[in-house]
C-alpha cells in the first residue's frame, strides 16, 4: 500500500508544526478535545510543539501540570471515560515508566475489564528517541513495550504529513493511542495538507521507495536513514524497497509480506534496542507467513544492548546508521 | 440536610434518612452474609474481600451522591455500588461470573462492577489508581459544564500510594469537585496502621493540600452522611476537594478465607456496640427494621437464585471488548 501523496499545493512545514496544526484543527472541530502536560501551555512545550494553543483555546483546555505523570495519564484516562477526549503529553516517552500503571493498565485494559461499558478515547503524546545528549532516561524508544500489552494502539510518524494525519486519526479513534513523535524529526520539513479532513488511516504501511532486491522495514527516524542508504545502494545497482509501517498496532503485515514475496529478502530496522524490539515481532511474522518466499534469513538492526550514553557522539554509535543499514543490505543480498 | 443530598432524601427528616440508610445497610449486610455462606458451601474461584462492618461508611457516604455523580469504589464488598443504584443481579452476576453481570461475565469476585448510567465507574485493581482517574472525571465534568461531584473510596493501605499525592496536589490547585473517602479499618492486609502511618489520623494529610481533612466515626452512618453532605456541597459549589477519614473496623480477613493469624486486636471487633448495622437498628422502631431486614432477605435470596441459574459466559468472551 502506498501512502496517499499530499496534494501538490500542501505547504511545506515542519513535523513539529504539523503536530501543532493537527492539535489545533481537532480542538476547533470538537470541543471535547483538550490537553494537559508539563510546560505545554504557557511555554508551549519544551520542544515548542504546543506553542500558541493556550492563547487560542484558553487554560481550561490547555493545562499545565506539575511533575505528576501518574496524574497526567491517569487523569486523562478518567476524563476519557467520562465524556471528553484528552490529548496529553509526557515530556519524554521514557516517562511511560513513571506512569506505567496508568498507561498499561488503565488506558489499555479498562474498556476490556468492564465488558465494553467504558471507553478510553485518548491520545498520549510521547516525544521519543535520541535528540543529541538527552541521556539514558530521556532517549529511549519503548514502543515494543506498548505492543506487548493488548489494548493500546501504537503510532510512529516518520514524516510531517504523517505526523499530522496520524495524530488527527488518533484523536478521532475511540481507543487509547500511544503517539510516539520523534524528537530528532521535529525540525524536518515536508508538504502537509491544510485540509481539516486530512487523515492517515491506521494499519496501512507506506512504501516510501519501491525496489526489487531487499525489503527494508523501517520505523520513525530510521525511515529517513533507510532512504538515504537506498540512494547509496542504488548507485551500486541494489534497489531496496523501504516500507514504513506507520502504526505498529495495528500492523499492516500484508504490505510487508507482499513486498517480501517479490524481493525474497527482508531487513527490519529500528532505533529501539534490537533485543525483543518490534523488529523481532515483524521478523517472526515474516518467517511464519512467507518462509518459502525467503532466500535468506530475516535480519534485524536496532540499538545495541546498552543504555543510551549522555554524550551525543557516543549516542549515535548505539543506534543504526545509514552506513550500518547499507552494509547490512549488502551482506544480506550476498547470502 | 444539605441541598446536595440524593434526590429521594433531599430535605427529608432525620428519621426518614435513618430508615433509608438502614434499608441500604441491611441489604449490604444480607449480601455479605449470603456471600459468605455461598463461599462456605461451594468455595470460590475469585477473590471476595468482605466489607462487613464497613457498611456505615459505604451507605452513609454514597447515599449523599446524586445518581449521575461518578463513583470510584474500593474493594471491600459491593455496598458502594448497591447504594449508588446498581442492580443487585448485575452485581451478583459479576461476583459469580455469570453473563448477567454488568461486565457480561468477565467478573469473578469483587473486581470490576460498572454502570455508567448510575455513575459507577470502577475500582483500581492496582490500589490507589483511582485517585488520578477520579480527578480526570472531575475535569471532564468541569469541561462539559456539569455540576457533578466525584467520590473516590480507598483504604488506609491505599492512602500510602504516591498517586494520591500527585492527584491531590493538582486537584486541590484546580479546585476539582472531589471527595476522597478513606475507610480506615486499621489494617492494610497484614500491616497495622501504626506501622505505616506516622500520624494517628490520615485526615491530617489534607493540610498539605490546603483542603479540609475530616475524621468521622465510620460505624455511625448518620455521622458519615453528614460529613459527606458537607464535603459534597463544598465540592459542588466550587470549593474543591475534601478528605474524609472514616474510622471503621475490618471484621473479617483481607479476603474470605484469610484467618488473620497476624491480628491481635480481634477482641471486640464486630460486636454490637461497634456494628454499624446494629447501631443504626437501635435508633429505629423494631417493626421498621424487621420489615426492612425481611425485605432484604427476600430480595437477596431471589437475586442469588436467579444468578446461580444464569449462564456462564461463552469462551469467546475472552476476545471481546479489547477494541472499540
Amino acid at each position: 500500500m502506498t501512502a496517499a501523496e499530499p496534494a501538490v499545493s500542501a505547504p511545506t512545514i515542519s513535523y513539529a508544526r504539523a503536530i501543532n496544526q493537527a492539535l489545533a484543527e481537532e480542538m476547533r472541530r470538537d470541543e471535547r478535545v483538550w490537553m494537559m502536560g508539563q510546560d505545554i501551555a504557557r511555554m508551549g512545550g519544551v520542544f515548542g510543539v504546543t506553542r500558541g494553543l493556550l492563547d487560542e483555546f484558553g487554560p481550561d483546555r490547555v493545562r499545565d501540570t506539575t511533575i505528576n505523570e501518574t496524574f497526567i495519564v491517569g487523569g486523562a484516562a478518567g476524563a476519557a471515560m467520562t465524556g471528553t477526549i484528552p490529548v496529553v503529553e509526557l515530556q519524554f516517552a521514557d516517562f511511560l515508566l513513571t506512569a506505567g500503571d496508568e498507561v498499561f493498565h488503565k488506558m489499555a485494559k479498562w474498556r476490556y475489564v468492564h465488558g465494553g461499558r467504558l471507553e478510553v478515547p485518548m491520545v498520549l503524546r510521547l516525544p521519543t528517541g535520541v535528540v543529541g545528549g538527552a541521556g539514558a532516561e530521556h532517549s529511549q524508544s519503548l514502543e515494543a513495550m506498548a505492543m506487548h500489552v493488548p489494548g493500546l494502539k501504537v503510532v510512529l510518524p516518520a514524516t510531517p504529513a504523517d505526523a499530522k494525519g496520524l495524530l488527527k486519526t488518533a484523536i478521532r479513534d475511540r481507543n487509547p493511542v500511544l503517539y510516539f513523535e520523534h524528537k530528532s524529526l521535529y525540525r524536518q520539513k515536508g508538504p502537509v495538507p491544510e485540509d481539516d479532513e486530512f487523515l492517515v488511516e491506521f494499519g496501512r504501511a507506506a512504501i516510501r521507495r519501491p525496489g526489487r532486491d531487499v525489503t527494508v522495514v523501517a520505523t520513525g527516524l530510521m525511515v529517513g536513514r533507510a532512504l538515504e542508504a537506498a540512494e547509496r545502494l542504488a548507485a551500486e545497482g541494489i534497489e531496496i524497497e523501504v516500507i514504513d509501517p506507520r502504526t505498529l498496532v495495528p500492523l499492516d503485515m500484508d504490505t510487508i509480506l507482499e513486498s517480501v514475496e517479490r524481493t525474497s529478502r527482508a531487513l527490519v530496522v529500528h532505533e529501539a534496542v534490537r533485543t525483543a524490539g518490534a523488529g523481532a515481532e515483524i521478523a517472526a511474522r515474516i518467517q511464519e507467513r512467507a518462509f518459502f518466499s525467503l532466500d535468506a534469513p530475516v535480519w534485524r538492526l536496532g540499538a545495541i544492548d546498552a543504555p543510551i550514553p549522555q554524550d551525543p557522539e557516543l549516542e549515535q554509535l548505539c543506534i543504526p546508521s545509514v552506513d550500518g543499514i547499507a552494509g547490512a543490505v549488502r551482506e544480506l543480498r550476498a547470502l | 440536610m444539605s441541598s446536595a443530598t440524593a434526590s429521594d432524601s433531599a430535605g427529608a427528616p432525620a428519621a426518614d434518612l435513618a430508615t433509608r440508610l438502614y434499608r441500604d445497610m441491611t441489604r449490604i449486610r444480607t449480601v455479605e452474609l449470603r456471600m459468605r455462606r455461598f463461599i462456605d458451601e461451594h468455595g470460590f474461584g475469585g477473590f471476595w474481600h468482605p466489607g462487613i462492618g464497613q457498611e456505615g461508611v459505604q451507605a452513609g457516604a454514597v447515599s449523599v451522591l446524586r445518581r449521575e455523580d461518578p463513583l470510584f469504589y474500593a474493594h471491600r464488598g459491593l455496598g458502594y455500588a448497591l447504594v449508588k443504584g446498581m442492580s443487585l443481579d448485575e452485581l451478583l452476576g459479576d461476583l459469580l461470573g455469570r453473563v448477567t453481570g454488568s461486565t457480561g461475565g468477565k467478573g469473578g469476585g469483587t473486581v470490576h462492577f460498572v454502570d455508567p448510567d448510575v455513575g459507577v465507574l470502577g475500582q483500581g485493581g492496582t490500589l490507589g489508581s483511582s485517585f488520578p482517574l477520579g480527578a480526570g472525571a472531575a475535569i471532564s465534568a468541569r469541561l462539559l459544564g456539569e455540576d457533578k461531584v466525584v467520590a473516590i473510596f480507598f483504604g488506609d493501605g491505599a492512602a500510602a500510594r504516591g498517586t494520591f499525592h500527585e492527584a491531590a496536589l493538582q486537584a486541590s490547585v484546580w479546585k476539582l469537585p472531589l471527595v476522597w473517602i478513606c475507610e480506615n479499618n486499621g489494617w492494610a492486609i497484614s500491616a497495622p496502621i501504626t506501622e505505616h502511618s506516622p500520624t494517628e489520623d490520615i485526615a491530617d494529610r489534607a493540610v498539605a493540600y490546603g483542603v479540609p481533612g475530616v475524621v468521622v466515626d465510620g460505624q455511625d452512618a448518620l455521622a458519615v452522611h453528614e460529613a459527606m453532605a458537607e464535603a459534597v456541597d463544598r465540592a459542588r459549589g466550587g470549593g474543591g476537594p475534601t478528605l474524609i477519614e472514616a474510622k471503621t473496623e475490618r471484621v473479617r480477613g483481607h479476603y474470605e478465607g484469610d484467618n488473620q493469624p497476624y491480628r491481635d486486636d480481634l477482641e471486640g471487633v464486630g460486636t454490637p456496640g461497634r456494628d454499624p448495622v446494629a447501631l443504626l437498628r437501635s435508633r429505629l422502631p423494631e417493626a421498621v427494621s424487621e420489615e426492612l431486614d425481611e425485605a432484604a432477605r427476600v430480595e437477596v435470596e431471589a437475586a442469588f437464585e436467579r444468578t446461580l441459574a444464569a449462564a456462564r459466559p461463552d469462551p469467546s468472551i475472552v476476545l471481546k471488548d479489547v477494541w472499540a
